[in-house]
């Protein structure tokens, strides 16, 4: 028997899942009832984040930068006009992710939490420089997006420790987009792209989602590829720097073989978006 | 699912039969590995721990070794359960040791793996993953119980 635990605040539910060693957080569910009901995994209790208030919701800080919290169903942040500029990426990825009862029922706390590596979320806010804020029995703590995934499934996140919200800088004027090519609309990707250029073209970010345990991101390959993106040799120089950092899975969705060659066609890809978007 | 791998091992080949033979030595330096038991001449039985994600699953391993040339080859056949659970795992393995003209030991291993019930839904492409993780973990261990660098 699982017991369904319900507390108010995070602190209560750090003290809980502390409490109890079998217990683990529920989200919205999406990914965690499928896995119990396949017999992945198990637990005697169960504390659902979905009572604790200030969890959900997106909120522009004062400074400018976007605060998500991990409760956020992915509806609501495909559709949030605040994600705009370098930051609608994540908008575009989210409502790209599995169907509408999915995105009204996943978080973009569980998601992260659960680092599922052809999860939409991880490449969109590894290119909005996202900043994880996680609460547990030591206190809170911050860690980059860029440092969050650690092995397959393996993640920053410890025993007991919970996904509270994500910062992501102030958004500024810049082109967007997120390509994900999957076998069947709404299937997970098997792989994808998040890209944001800069409106003065001295900035752009990529990264690379559903190649390797966590999203690639090669600032410094970014930086050569700034001001050369109408090169197809700095074009193909870059989509080879991420490639050689990818280490795809050979599964159902696709060789590890074809992965590898997605690359350079989703980066040519969403440049091509880009350069739509810009003119 | 295939799994295949080699390492070089800066110790004599007979040396490195002789651990690798050690049911004492390879519960250290097998990951997640909580007793091996030697049932008969041939036949060992072993508990071995794998964690992936939230997944945890402990399995219950019968390993019989099928044909042994000393010092260079051995042909293992592992098979077992997930205690009363579903999953069900078999894997035919090969063991090969070479000598190195260095004076060290080439290890290299093939194993076909299968499996099924509620692990084999997960997708092997990940197990292939962490595979490789655990074969280096092993690498590292079996050096240091040697006491060799890499
Ligand atoms: C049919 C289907 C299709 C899908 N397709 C896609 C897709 O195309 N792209 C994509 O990206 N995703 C896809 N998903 C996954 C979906 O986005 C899930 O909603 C998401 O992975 C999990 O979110 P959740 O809120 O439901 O988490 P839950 O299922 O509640 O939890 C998932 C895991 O995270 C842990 N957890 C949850 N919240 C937290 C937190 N705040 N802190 C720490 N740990 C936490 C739980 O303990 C659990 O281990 C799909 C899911 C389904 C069922």
């Amino acid at each position: 028997m699982t017991e369904l635990l319900f507390p108010t605040t995070v602190e209560e539910a750090v003290a809980l899942l502390a409490a109890h060693e079998d217990a683990r957080p529920i989200a919205g569910g999406a990914t965690l009832v499928a896995m119990r009901n396949a017999g992945l995994v198990e637990s005697t209790h169960l504390v659902s984040l979905d009572r604790i208030a200030g969890l959900a919701g997106i909120v522009r800080l004062e400074d400018g930068r976007i605060r998500i919290g991990a409760m956020t169903k992915h509806a609501e942040t495909a559709s949030c006009e605040m994600l705009s500029g370098s930051l609608e990426v994540l908008r575009k990825a989210a409502g790209m992710i599995a169907n509408r009862v999915v995105r009204n029922m996943g978080t973009m706390g569980g998601s992260v939490a659960n680092a599922d590596p052809a999860a939409d979320y991880l490449p969109a806010l590894a290119c909005c420089d996202a900043v994880l804020t996680i609460a547990g029995p030591g206190g809170t703590r911050e860690v980059s997006i860029l440092d969050y995934v650690e092995d397959w499934y393996e993640t920053a996140l410890g025993e007991g420790e919970i996904i509270t919200a994500f910062t992501l800088p102030a958004p500024y004027a810049a082109a967007s987009s997120y390509r994900k090519i999957a076998r069947v609309s709404g299937d997970f990707a098997t792989a994808s792209c998040a890209m944001a250029l800069e409106a003065d073209g001295q900035g752009v970010r990529v990264a690379i989602g559903a190649c390797g345990p966590g999203p690639i991101r090669d600032p410094e390959a970014e930086a050569a590829l700034c001001g050369h993106l109408g090169d197809p040799e700095a074009v193909a120089t870059f989509a080879k720097a991420l490639a050689d950092q990818a280490d795809p899975v050979d599964d159902v969705r696709g060789s590890a073989e074809y992965r590898l060659q997605l690359i350079p066609r989703l980066i040519s890809g969403v440049l091509n978006d880009i350069s739509k978007e810009t003119v | 699912m295939k799994i295949a791998g080699e390492f070089e091992i800066d110790a004599p080949r007979a040396e490195v039969w002789e651990k690798v033979r050690d049911p004492q030595v390879m519960v250290q330096c097998i990951p997640g590995c909580e007793g091996i038991e030697q049932i008969d001449a041939t036949t060992y039985r072993s508990q071995v721990s794998v964690k992936v994600g939230p997944i945890k699953a402990t399995f219950n391993l019968k390993v019989e070794v099928v044909s042994e040339e000393a010092p260079h080859t051995v042909l293992s056949r592992t098979s077992g359960e997930e205690g009363t659970r579903a999953s069900v795992v078999s894997s035919e393995n090969v063991l090969r040791l070479a000598e190195t003209p260095e004076g060290g030991t080439l290890v290299s291993y093939e194993a076909d793996v299968s499996m099924t019930g509620r692990l084999g839904k997960f997708g092997l492409g990940i197990f292939r993953k962490k595979a490789d993780q655990l074969a280096g973990v092993f690498v590292e261990n079996f050096r240091a119980k040697l006491g060799v660098s890499a």
